[in-house]
């Protein structure tokens, strides 16, 4: 047997055809350090798994087989060269193809994909047709086998790609995806690469080992590829057809095909072990390749056709990185110093710079590769990741030096080269993102539920105002797997049918969404989430978008909306302490009061600016007895003139309550003569405003002889407004009394999530204050009756009368307290009475216990 | 007139010396020294402008970089979170990435002289490159 030469050999001559090389060879090493790109952007791609993939595989991997099986079939063959601007027309050609399919695709602009998968495979045809024309007057019929391995490579790629193109269509009905899904990823890993690289495994084996090729290598070339090809047809047709057995019998078929295929590479290999890199990583891909071959085939028979993609998902990486990269690294490893030529020293420059830590490199990355993998969670995987990563790169960028040397690229050129992609990057990374308005305030929060089903997205469109926290509550209620993806990045992770996740955002101005399944954002599966100024006036949404018909309770508008009362508070939210502690000793109170603004949880999940007194709503309650002197230090910290009023106190308001700018102090010092529960609030104009935002607190001064009891809490009824303390619309609604909401102690319905306590047969003393600004209350406990009501510095009711009382009625400024005792375990609501007030936050529940 | 103006002050006199301390040598010192000086002369000269150059970098431009420039952040507010916002925290983020991957270059440029001359010679015109990027950047930092 003659040894394999042709070009491989390694000769001392530059190669005519080096510069071709460096130019197709300069496009794989492009795609591949996309692939790092895309592998660190994951999480920002508007399809992450999918482009990762296809910029590996469509970008990298394709322009690679099409580069080299012209190589491998003119120089076994002995063909004459290619017509001369075909080579460059294709490479421009397939590249444009697949650049359109990778941002069609993922931008969901399906007639931009299919014209570019139509590209693809025009490209890739009359790449095949012209080999196999050029191949009737070749030479080197001893080799013919591989060119038609290469053939049959090529018909399976328009199987593949027009499966693809057939998917990102959009067109593929609902019940099938899943399993054209599976058909088109087998057809395309198994055919379009396997069946090259086994095809190509045959001589460039051998080559690369520099051995002689084994004797029965035509023959079983042949043979296998008749097991191999049929094998596949039938189980990409079993899968598509969803007969399991048929897939998992045409599988079988193939990977005895392809076993047999290997044969004489284990033949070589037990002549003449491995004892470079590329021929170590060679056999580590093909390793893979079986590992990933077994794998599937118990997949394919244990799961119906349908399920098969899901399933097969975890390998994919395992395929991609261990069987299809080391394969391609390998080649080149052997192949990139061969073909740029330049001479022996050169040749062996290039190499050694290939081949730099290649023990290392390919440890490292076969170990990470099941890693990648395996269901382990958190840093092993992150790890796993960054190996190969590294990996990747320490082949790329020494490939592109020296494919830039023998392009003749001078230093200068490649520095300025590097630089500017650096910056380039820098600035794509600095401009990324929306460049959103940096404050936005959040103006409310509410959840909205999403269905994902029959290709369609509903609602179609949820209208917020602009700074709400929005909580998409997303079920997937398809027979397939989807999800959902805003173009703010937040995603949803693939769901499978029934499933179930949420994702939040403050919306800042309008949202997209979509789903990444290949062509679903194309067949429709898209929503928008629209920003709309909050008008003063009511009244529903006009005009609007909606691409379906919209069903009572699916589409929202007229933000701000309901409050989602019962979404869960922010974590570590904490209830203003409702507990009402005894008046401490003494009869002089000191206090410092701070008026500072500060961001507050007002309704669940819902924070906003709001002006405190002390950096709580309500600000702190005071507590004394008849005759105690209160001497408060109040301080500006604020951004505005504040003031305050003590209510307990009697006095000439002109100076104590005078507004003072920020930065000031004043003393305001009263002595409590009166006995009651009083409110103090801020005394600058317009009160409205500074009460609204949270300008008030409690002083209690107990009565003489005031009974102890068990327990005593205080509740400072006030209303709610959403938005920031600036907005036109919310000073309207403050106005007009509009409230949103209403709240106990500074929360709507803060206390139904943090439930006040009692137990059975204690005397529960509730002290309550109504601070308006422009609605008091009706006290009421559901369940529960009063047997003490004291109101404005009266008791209306003792325990000693005969009746009792239901509600404890006050309006603006007035306060008092109601005592009762629980007649048994359960939840006691705690509302005011006027229910639209207690649907809409003044709620909130004892929880009595034994 | 503040000292955080003698701060800001400080930070963009050292860059500036530091970018067109590159830009002197690379288009004025260099191509002046291939013409005038002999092979010996002239390895022997940038060798020593390469060297006081790095020295500079490193006990001068450096320390006054990052501490006027820690210093101007943190007076802004910036903290590690703001970083990942886009808008403003995103440019300062990519510039302090910009200028990690510069530092980088260069220092792989001081290592590289003697061993990989032909690599020393690209790393040297990145980092330029890049240091001009690093500029771009800082202008594009909304002014506030």
């Amino acid at each position: 047997m003659p040894q394999v030469e042709m070009e491989f050999k390694r000769t001392g001559t530059r190669l005519p055809r080096a510069s071709w090389h460096a130019v197709a060879n300069a496009v794989v090493l492009v795609w591949l350090g996309l692939t790092a790109v895309a592998v660190v952007a994951r999480d920002h791609l508007p399809a992450p798994q999918w482009l990762l993939i296809h910029v590996f595989v469509l970008g990298a991997v394709t322009n690679a087989i099409v580069t080299w099986t012209e190589h491998f079939s003119h120089a076994l063959l002995r063909m004459p060269a290619p017509p001369r601007q075909w080579p460059l027309a294709r490479l421009v050609l397939l590249n444009v193809a697949i650049v359109a399919v990778l941002y069609g695709t993922s931008g969901g602009h399906a007639w931009l994909a299919v014209a570019g998968a139509a590209l693809l495979l025009a490209v890739v045809c009359a790449h095949f047709t012209v080999m196999a024309l050029r191949s009737r007057n070749a030479l080197g019929g001893r080799f013919r086998h591989v060119l038609t391995w290469y053939v049959w490579a090529g018909v399976a790629l328009l199987a593949g790609g027009t499966l693809g193109g057939w998917m990102a269509s959009g067109h593929v009905p609902a019940r099938w995806h899943a399993r054209i899904e599976a058909a088109h990823i087998h057809v395309n890993i198994l055919g379009w690469v396997g069946l090259t690289v086994l095809g190509t495994l045959f001589t460039l084996w051998p080559t690369v080992l520099r051995t002689q090729i084994a004797e029965s290598t035509a023959k079983i070339a042949r043979l296998s590829l008749r097991l191999a090809v049929p094998g596949l047809a039938v189980a990409v047709t079993g899968l598509s057809a969803d007969l399991r057995w048929v897939a998992a019998a045409g599988l079988a078929l193939f990977t005895a095909g392809a076993v047999l295929s290997l044969q004489p590479f284990v033949t070589t290999f037990r002549r003449r072990r491995p004892h470079n890199a590329a021929s170590w990583t060679l056999a580590a891909g093909t390793g893979w390749l079986v590992a990933a071959l077994i794998a599937d085939l118990v997949i394919v028979a244990t799961h119906p056709p349908g399920e098969v993609a899901e399933k097969t998902e975890a390998y994919v990486p395992v395929a991609l990185a261990g069987f299809i990269g080391q394969v391609l690294l390998g080649s080149l490893l052997f192949l990139l110093p061969v073909v740029l030529g330049g001479g022996p020293a050169a040749l062996k420059r290039n190499a050694a710079l290939l081949e730099r830590f290649w023990i290392v490199r390919l440890a490292a990355v076969n170990i990470a590769v099941p890693l990648v993998a395996a269901p382990v969670p958190g840093w092993p995987r992150t790890l796993a990741w960054a190996v190969l990563l590294a990996a990747l790169a320490a082949f790329v960028l020494p490939a592109l030096i020296a494919v830039g040397r023998s392009l003749g690229v001078r230093p200068p050129a490649a520095g300025i080269a590097v630089g500017a992609l650096l910056t380039a990057a820098a600035v794509v990374f600095a401009a990324s993102g929306t460049s959103a308005p940096s404050s936005v305030t959040v103006t409310g929060g509410r959840t909205v539920d999403v269905t994902l089903a029959g290709m369609r997205i509903l609602p179609g469109t949820i209208s917020v105002a602009p700074g709400t926290r929005l909580t998409l509550r997303v079920t997937n209620k398809d027979a397939q797997r989807h999800d959902l993806r805003l173009g703010t990045g937040q995603a949803t992770p693939m769901l499978a049918p029934g499933k179930t996740a949420t994702i939040t955002v403050t919306v800042a101005e309008s949202i997209d969404g979509w789903c990444t399944v290949p062509g679903h954002r194309a067949a429709g599966m898209t929503m928008r989430i629209e920003t709309k100024a909050v008008a003063s006036g009511g009244g529903g949404r006009s005009g609007g978008h909606s691409g379906h018909a919209s069903t009572p309770g699916t589409d929202h508008h007229d933000m701000p909306g309901p409050l989602n009362l019962a979404a869960p508070p922010s974590p570590g939210w904490k209830p203003y302490d409702a507990t009402l502690k005894p008046a401490p000793g003494g009869e002089e109170h000191r206090l410092e009061l701070h008026a500072v603004e500060k961001e507050l949880e007002v309704a669940p999940g819902v924070k906003q600016t709001m002006w405190t007194f002390g950096g709580t709503v309500p600000a702190p309650t005071l507590r004394g007895k008849v005759g105690d002197v209160f001497t408060i230090t109040f301080v500006n910290d604020g951004g505005m003139g504040h003031g305050v009023d003590f209510h307990a106190g009697s006095l000439a308001p002109d100076v104590p309550m005078r507004t003072i700018q920020p930065g000031e102090r004043l003393t305001y010092r009263f002595k409590a003569a009166r006995a009651g529960a009083w409110l103090y609030h801020c005394s600058t104009m317009p009160m409205t405003q500074h009460i609204a935002n949270g300008m008030y607190g409690a002083v209690v001064v107990d009565p003489p002889d005031l009974p102890r009891a068990d327990r005593e809490y205080i509740l400072v009824q006030g209303e709610l407004y959403l938005g920031g303390p600036d907005d036109a619309a919310r000073i309207t609604k403050i106005n007009e009394g509009r409230p949103d909401g209403w709240m106990f102690n500074g929360t709507a319905a803060g206390y139904d999530h943090a439930q006040l306590k009692a137990r059975v047969g204690e005397r529960v003393r509730v002290w309550v204050v109504a601070a308006g600004p422009d609605t008091g209350t009706a006290f009421h406990i559901v369940g529960a009756q009063f047997d003490t009501v004291y109101k404005e510095g009266a008791y209306l009711l003792r325990p000693d009368d005969d009746g009792g009382a239901q509600v404890l009625d006050l309006a603006p400024a007035q306060g008092g307290f109601v005592e009762t005792v629980f007649p048994e375990p359960g939840h006691y609501p705690f509302v005011d009475h006027a229910m639209r007030r207690a649907e809409t936050g003044a709620h909130g529940i004892f929880e009595v216990s034994k | 007139m503040t000292w955080w103006s003698v701060v800001r002050f400080l930070h963009v006199t050292g860059a500036a010396l530091w970018v067109g301390g590159q830009l002197t040598v690379s288009l004025i010192v260099l191509p002046l020294a291939r013409r005038t000086l002999s092979d010996e002369q002239r390895a022997v000269t940038l060798r020593a402008i390469g060297k006081r150059f790095g020295m500079f970098t490193g006990a001068v431009f450096l320390p006054v970089q990052i501490a006027t420039g820690i210093a101007i952040a943190v007076h802004k507010g910036v903290t590690w979170e703001s970083l990942t916002e886009p808008g403003y925290g995103r440019i300062l983020a990519s510039k302090l990435l910009l200028f990690t991957a510069v530092m980088a270059c260069a220092g792989l440029h001081g290592w590289a002289n003697q061993r990989h001359p032909p690599f020393a010679r690209a790393m040297a015109v990145a980092s330029l490159v890049g240091s001009v990027g690093i500029v771009l950047l800082a202008t594009a930092l909304p002014a506030t």
